[in-house]
């Protein structure tokens, strides 16, 4: 077990607060490479706060990150941003540059890894940074795709092409800050699919944050209830009672922001 | 089923109660500066409607428009030409000094090199083209390339301006995807800013030309050649009928750029 942690997420004592309004009190969960974890709770429980910490859009107050059995604590400038990368991160809006085609937006996951040279217009990128994106794209089964523009793809294919981006970053565990909640339920079903496969046979250590208990009843091999900034329910996907979601979501612990 | 029986609810009392003072003092201000600038302008109705006759006889004479080929008509299409050479030029070499300012003059920048990049367009904006092209008179002679510069000098103030602001505009979200993939910020910038604003900058580009094209008008002036050099000149030898047919020539240049300007925009908007 512990090998598998070393290659997956772990987080301890996590804190983090707006303004003196907690959001994060202190929270610990782990993320084993090929595991796909669902994070669940009401609006401002802390679940994408959690995530945003682990990939550095937010800086936390307090409390350690590990990736792949390395503390990001003390870490600074091109070393962390070199620890951090093997995390990759998949949006609700998804993100994608609408104008340039799906292969290019996949090109861009790699990024990090080219000389500014051969970065400053996909006709510069590598043929082998292209070939990369092109098996990423094939990978979430849109290879038939590559040369679309992103935004004439449908939100669930757009999904898909961002979470290739994510692959094509070489990331190895996969952060996913609500990757369905703007698509229809077919679509929805089918990225999940997707991130359950990355985590089962590619070995990827995926965490997601969703409002869906029923997709996470399917498809999470764990579930984590967050509340009021801490966990308060884990359990596997498929034990995932009615009662657990009723105590996670009761009406009068809502507060609304 | 008739409207009395539609079923009705009585409108909560709002919590926050309009500002009718505000809305009231904002009314007065306004009309009292539409009063004092009627004033301060001389507006004068009556004095228009006396003094038709003057503007009959104006319109009279430049109608209908000299159309004399080789005195008239060649050196117009000529000047023509330089103007849109003018107006091409100076928004083509002001791209880079407004590109720079722009990205330095977008919000997230450190504020020392924010304010600075906004001072320096602020103060190009602030002078008139015209005085850029007296002190490159002063530089170069007379001409069109002294048009050009003073051109590129605004230019770069007033595009740099409109590109830092649309850069602004835009959703920050494909550029943090990018950012916490690893990517670095040029490579941001090349990668999820620039296809994100190029549209707009685009658009922006244009409307800048075709501004550019017409600031010639003053730039005649002062000697920096073109179309309007020539509208100047006949109206100085009271020939209204040549100056008709320049500022119909003026027209169709306009109209052509603003054409072209508005099939592009459409081709690159999504």
């Amino acid at each position: 077990m512990t090998t598998s942690l070393d290659s997956g997420l772990s987080v301890r004592g996590l804190r983090k607060s707006y303004g003196g309004r907690t959001v994060l009190a202190g929270v610990d969960f782990a993320v084993a490479a090929g595991e796909l974890v669902v994070l669940l709770g009401t609006n401002g429980s802390g679940k994408s706060t959690a995530l945003r910490c682990v990939i550095g859009l937010t800086e936390p107050d307090g409390g350690e990150i590990t990736l792949r059995g390395k503390s990001l604590k003390g870490l600074s400038g091109t070393e962390l941003a070199r620890s951090r990368r093997t995390a990759a991160m998949v949006f609700q809006q998804i993100h994608l540059v609408r104008r340039r085609s799906a292969l290019d937006n996949v090109c861009a996951g790699g990024l990090a890894g080219l000389p500014l040279s051969r970065s400053l217009a996909p006709a510069l990128f590598p043929r082998e940074l292209r070939e990369h994106a092109m098996a990423c794209l094939d990978r979430v089964g849109l290879a038939d795709r590559a040369h679309d523009r992103a935004g004439r793809l449908s939100g669930g294919q757009q999904q898909r092409v961002a979470v290739a981006r994510a692959l094509c970053q070489g990331a190895k565990v996969l952060l996913a800050d609500e990757p369905v909640s703007a698509l229809d339920p077919a679509a929805a079903t089918q990225v999940m699919a997707l991130l359950a496969e990355l985590a089962h046979r590619d070995g990827l250590a995926v965490a997601a944050v969703l409002h869906q208990p029923e997709l996470a009843r399917r498809h999470a091999d764990r579930v984590l209830g967050l509340l009021g900034g801490e966990i308060r329910l884990s359990c596997r996907g498929t034990t995932l009672s009615d009662s657990d979601i009723e105590a996670l979501y009761a009406p009068d612990r809502v507060e609304e922001a | 089923m008739t409207a009395t029986e539609r079923p009705r609810r009585p409108v909560p009392a709002r919590a926050r109660k309009p500002l009718y003072v505000a809305v009231a003092v904002i009314a007065v201000v306004l009309g009292a500066a539409h009063v004092l600038a009627w004033q301060a302008t001389e507006v004068s109705p009556g004095a228009l409607v006396d003094g038709w006759r003057g503007m009959a006889r104006f319109l009279g004479e430049a109608l209908p428009p000299d159309l004399d080929w080789d005195e008239v008509v060649q050196p117009g299409l000529e000047a023509c030409l330089t103007t849109l050479a003018i107006g091409l030029l100076g928004t083509t070499l002001s791209v880079p000094g407004a590109l720079v300012l722009a990205v330095l003059g977008t919000r997230g920048r450190h504020p020392v090199v924010y304010q600075l990049s906004r001072s320096v367009m602020s103060f190009l904006r602030a002078v008139p083209d015209v005085v850029f092209a007296l002190v490159f008179v002063t530089a170069v002679g007379l001409g069109p390339f002294a048009g050009v510069l003073a051109l590129v000098c605004h230019n770069v103030g007033v595009m740099g301006k409109l590109w830092s602001e649309a850069v602004d505009e835009i959703d920050s979200g494909p550029a943090d995807a990018l950012r916490v993939s690893g990517a670095g910020a040029v490579q941001v910038l090349a990668n999820a800013v620039l296809p994100a604003v190029v549209p707009s900058l685009v658009g922006l580009l244009l409307y800048r030309f075709d501004v550019n094209v017409r600031s010639s008008l003053v730039l005649g002036l002062v000697g920096a050649g073109g179309v309007e050099f020539l509208i100047n000149q006949s109206i100085q030898l009271f020939e209204f009928d040549q100056m008709a047919t320049y500022i119909l020539m003026v027209l169709v240049l306009v109209v052509a750029v603003d054409l072209l300007s508005a099939a592009v925009r459409r081709r690159l908007s999504d």
